[in-house]
């Protein structure tokens, strides 16, 4: 009975954790924004956290560098299962402008799987506010 | 003793919080916001400008085999590598391609995020046999001087 009320409790708030891998920053400064008070992202009861071993949803931004690959991957299998990652903007997908040079190793998703991915250079924090929605709804369904 | 912002505290008792309620109340992007690109294959005609300026090479063209009506010509617009920077549609020269307010682009799926079309190009008409005729006279002139 317990852990059904702390399943329950736990979809309710899901934690966000934040991954760079390259990124120019602004898909980052667009996913700040919706912590601030004007979007304000808790009111879906989401936290952004500042360790993998927490979250339940991981938000990728950036192309992937060579740099950044081992230690992205290595962040992401600290992630607890069930979680949900999130690629947000055009670098995580495919490589938006970078691709085809020598230090990029996008799309993300000949890695780990992705489970949805917001299109935009950067997207409109109202865009990356229906991603996390969805982000939530997916994570409902992988905790049964 | 001042109190400067007892004012503003006052105010703020009563006012509505600075938090938009998005998923509830929609908002509209404004106007000139480069959003997801919508592609006219009516207007298209294949020059292949597009592909050109493209920086991240999101947009590919693939012919098919000509027939006598024309050749089938598939246009992909890929939004997963696209910047958004107009410059497709700012040099089609038929303005076949517009980028619209629309800024909600999720999926769960990569390949939901493609945009396509695609239109027979006809080819242009043989010419007539009056103009042949004439070629050929031409040519016999010339073969005689």
């Amino acid at each position: 009975m317990f852990d059904d009320i702390i399943t329950k409790s736990k979809v309710k708030s899901p934690w966000l954790y934040h991954l760079n891998t390259g990124s120019c920053n602004g898909c980052d400064i667009e996913l700040i924004s919706i912590l601030t008070p004007r979007y304000d992202v808790e009111r879906f009861g989401i936290k952004l956290t500042g360790t993998p071993r927490q979250a339940d949803i991981v938000v990728v931004t950036g192309p992937l560098t060579s740099q950044s690959k081992d230690r992205a991957l290595k962040v992401l299998s600290q992630v607890p299962d069930p979680k949900v990652v999130v690629s947000l903007g055009s670098c995580p997908m495919s490589g938006n402008v970078f691709k085809g040079s020598y230090s990029i190793e996008a799309p993300l998703d000949r890695f780990v799987d992705v489970d949805v991915s917001v299109a935009g250079c950067p997207p409109k924090p109202e865009a990356i506010i229906d991603g996390i929605i969805k982000a939530i709804e997916i994570l409902k369904d992988k905790r049964g | 003793m001042k109190f400067p912002y007892a004012g503003n505290a006052l105010k703020d008792f009563f006012s509505k919080p600075s938090t938009e309620r998005y998923p509830k109340v929609k908002k509209e992007a404004p106007k000139g916001y480069r959003g997801k690109i919508s592609y006219d294959p009516e207007k298209c005609i294949a020059c292949g400008m597009c592909i050109r300026v493209c920086s991240p090479g999101a947009i590919t063209m693939t012919k098919g085999e000509k027939n006598d009506e024309g050749q089938l010509i598939e246009m992909k617009f890929n939004l997963n590598s696209c910047t958004f920077c107009q410059m497709c549609a700012d040099f089609c020269p038929r303005g076949a391609i517009k980028l619209t307010t629309q800024y909600s682009m999720i999926a769960t799926d990569k390949n939901e995020l493609v945009v396509s079309g695609s239109f027979i190009k006809k080819i242009p008409p043989k010419p007539t046999v009056k103009t042949v005729q004439q070629s050929k006279a031409k040519t016999e002139a010339s073969g005689s001087k």
